[in-house]
């Protein structure tokens, strides 16, 4: 459990020399008791404190950094179980895995897809993170071969994957100050892997079966001075894995166990339902997922699922009000009157473009709402529609007064004709029939 | 391995009977109990049911989306057929039928949505869930020829909403049959909906929630924390949203990532954004999945077996 200030204060060196930038011991262990500080910023601290201190003071689940530079990435510091509550902040890293014995085209190719392949969403630039490499041969020479491959086509974050700490010894020659991710620690090699990790200054993934295994071999590398970890409960099945992660993250925001207290690596290959694990991963705590290289289809689908999880959900996506063209729109062109939420927004964007008819969309303030959701708020009704014509100046643009409104909208019809002295046509619910619609209803 | 978790919670998610066997005094050859769980999902190693994989069909396929067609082929203009092929080839664990023959401008063949639903009922013999019109004129014959031709089969009839729902109410206690309530995408409404029925006199062991599902992409972050809002205050033991949930994204396989995606694997892509938001609703709490392309059945269905028994014989994750 949490620890009070007065006992963390007891095992502070009690200088009150300020170079953690508070004035006193006691004041940086009165931070330290609410989560507000690091251990680390106390330079004084001896290793056996630290890691008492560590498990007890800092954010339920550690900020783990993977990789340098620009495509380098944060995990974990995680605070809640639903995203409701609060909202979840650091997205999983999703790595592409090759193993030694590809051939060095191979192990290129992929890395250089995991560095150009990107998709935009939602004004977002949607990517996977980085190459997890396996040193399926068991000799180092190969695997550090690979691993040049791999920094020569890209600076990625990386995850080395061996056993065998001569492997990992050979690899981090090459990228030992890029901070991979060493996979994996057990139970027999973890003060060699500790000792790699720390020399390297390197997070490190330790792997049991077991929570309470986990547990203490995450002590038992702390008190190695290596506090960077990512747990592996090396999970047989889904149901494995969800039950796992749920006890993890559960056991840690509330510090039931804070020695689980770190993020959480799944490995989703080795079947064929690979795309269960990585979805299940990205809504069940997985930080780290590997994945063998992904179709298009399943990676647009995973990065999209990743982005709506990791949305701020106390932030609805917005669209700025106010008079939006498809295509070049004339005198006699449709005005299609919408809402603000932005899927709403780019989803019937989407629809007019390929209908090929040039028209106008009057986009209301419902303050990011869909339609369903604002009509039964009220937030959407007659008096915003009016003044969204005006404001917007939708009289001078087209030479009718006839507006379409979504098919949800159609209990205000009757109100917005009346209050704006605009004929209003009632379109369909689903933006998918607004072409047919459009044919039938407004070329007529 | 760390299944000794406790959240304290009191209270379980109701039950609800689709279809009726013969010894329950109907014509299918399964019937499922839906919902029972006591935490979150898949948590719970106890026997409650695995989530059921619904595939939807239509009897007016123009109304569909193109890719349905372009990979069943005539199939779509046969709704026995597809519906036989659905439970045979497809393996789904129920059929919804859309009746999107109403659609249709100012359709009044009311006894074709009766002879639409005994053909379906004749042509599988797994539990159907009937989509009735979405024109207000006609649903009070529409529901009521839906619920007199399933009668004694126990259907899920859908979809009632708080502005429309006493035509589909009155069915169901007509005809003994369950609905789906729609609520737009919040935990309030979904509960206030739940009343009303109630009011009215819908048995909440005839309810299921449907908070309505933007597919991944267009809204499903919304739908994924309403779902996992309705489960949690049900736990918790508020009994008015004590029902399971039904999920369908349906726009999934018209958004612009499928529509636009290469021929070559339009249906693959189609697949995986019906199947990341099914499985990612399913752990959010929804007990029944829609959806309406045939290939996410099958993976939908061996992911669920592998999240519930704890282990899939394929692989090894």
């Amino acid at each position: 459990m949490a620890l009070k200030a007065l006992d963390i204060y007891k095992l502070l060196p009690k200088k009150n020399c300020k170079e953690c930038g508070d004035p006193t011991c006691l004041t940086f262990a009165m931070k330290l008791a609410g989560g507000k500080a690091d251990v680390d910023l106390c330079p004084h601290l001896d290793e056996q404190a630290k890691a008492v201190l560590g498990a007890s003071t800092r954010p339920p689940i550690r900020l783990v950094k993977i990789g340098i530079g620009e495509r380098s990435f944060a995990i974990g510091e995680e605070f809640v179980l639903y995203r409701h509550e609060k909202t979840f902040y650091h997205p999983p890293g999703i790595f592409f895995k090759v193993s030694d014995t590809q051939t060095m085209e191979e192990v290129s190719a992929v890395t250089k897809r995991v560095r150009d392949e990107s998709f935009i969403r939602v004004g977002s630039d949607l990517r996977c993170n980085g190459i997890a490499l396996e040193n399926s041969s068991g000799t180092k020479e190969m695997f550090a071969a690979a691993v040049a491959t791999v920094e020569k086509a890209a600076d990625l974050p990386l995850v080395l994957i061996s056993e065998k700490t001569e492997s990992l010894f050979a690899a981090l020659v090459h990228c030992g100050t890029y901070r991979p991710l060493l996979h994996a620690a057990t139970k027999e090699n973890f003060k060699e892997m500790c000792a790699l990790a720390k020399h390297h200054d390197c997070p490190l993934v330790i792997k049991a079966r077991g929570l309470e295994q986990l547990a203490q071999l995450a002590k038992e590398c702390a008190l190695e001075g290596v506090q960077d970890l990512v747990m592996d409960s090396s999970p047989q099945s889904l149901g494995e894995f969800i039950t796992a992660s749920t006890a993890i993250r559960q056991l840690a925001i509330t510090r039931a166990m804070p020695d689980l207290g770190y993020p959480v690596f799944l490995d989703a290959t080795g079947s064929d339902i690979q795309d269960a694990a990585i979805a299940l991963g990205i809504v069940k705590y997985a930080s780290v997922i590997v994945t063998a290289p992904l179709s298009e289809a399943s990676a647009k689908a995973a990065l999209t699922l990743r982005q709506n999880i990791y949305t701020d959900p106390q932030k609805p996506i917005q669209m700025n009000p106010g008079l939006y063209r498809v295509g070049t729109p004339g005198k006699d062109a449709p005005v299609l009157m919408t809402v603000n939420f932005s899927l709403t927004f780019f989803t019937l964007q989407g629809y007019l473009e390929s209908t090929r008819i040039p028209c106008f969309m009057l986009v209301v303030d419902t303050e990011g709402l869909s339609v369903l959701t604002s009509v039964a708020a009220g937030k959407l009704n007659e008096t915003l529609v009016r003044d969204a014509l005006i404001r917007f100046g939708v009289e001078n643009e087209v030479a009718h007064k006839k507006l379409i409104i979504p098919g949800y909208a159609a209990p205000l019809s009757g109100r917005i004709e009346e209050m704006t002295g605009w004929k209003v046509l009632v379109g369909p619910r689903d933006a998918a029939e607004i072409g047919e619609y459009l044919e039938q209803e407004w070329k007529k | 391995m760390g299944s000794d978790i406790r959240f304290g919670w009191t209270g379980a998610i109701g039950s609800v009977i689709l279809g009726a066997t013969r010894s329950e005094g109907g014509t299918r050859k399964i019937s499922y109990r839906v919902g029972g769980g006591t935490t979150l999902p898949f948590l719970d190693h106890a026997p409650a049911s695995s989530p059921l994989v619904a595939l939807e069909i239509c009897d007016e396929p123009q109304y569909w989306p193109q890719i349905v067609r372009n990979y069943c082929g005539d199939l779509v203009d046969d709704v026995s057929a597809w519906a036989t092929t659905a439970e045979t080839v497809y393996g789904a664990d129920l059929i919804r039928l859309y009746l999107t023959s109403t659609r249709q401008r100012n359709f009044s063949d009311i006894p074709l949505v009766g002879k639409a639903v005994e053909e379906v009922l004749s042509a599988t013999g797994l539990p159907l869930i009937i989509e009735g019109s979405n024109e207000p004129g006609i649903d009070s014959e529409v529901f009521q020829k839906c619920g007199e031709a399933g009668e004694g089969e126990r259907l899920l009839l859908g979809t009632a909403e708080a502005g429309r729902y006493r035509s589909i109410a009155a069915a169901a206690l007509a005809y003994n049959h369950s609905i789906i309530a729609q609520s737009p995408i919040d935990i309030n409404l979904a509960k206030q909906l739940n009343i009303l029925l109630r009011e009215i006199g819908i048995q909440q062991d005839h309810i299921m929630i449907d908070p309505y599902t933007g597919t991944l992409g267009y809204g499903f972050e919304y739908s994924y924390s309403a779902m996992e809002r309705i489960r949690f205050s049900a736990l918790k033991g508020d009994a008015d949203l004590a029902m399971p949930m039904i999920c369908s994204a349906i726009d999934s396989l018209t958004i612009k990532e499928v529509r636009e995606a290469d021929t070559a694997y339009q249906d693959e892509m189609a697949v995986a954004w019906e199947f990341y938001a099914g499985l990612a609703a399913a752990v959010a709490g929804a007990e029944i999945i829609c959806v309406r392309h045939p290939k996410t059945v099958g993976r939908l269905k061996k992911a669920f077996t592998s999240l519930k028994t704890g282990s899939d014989p394929t692989g090894r994750i």
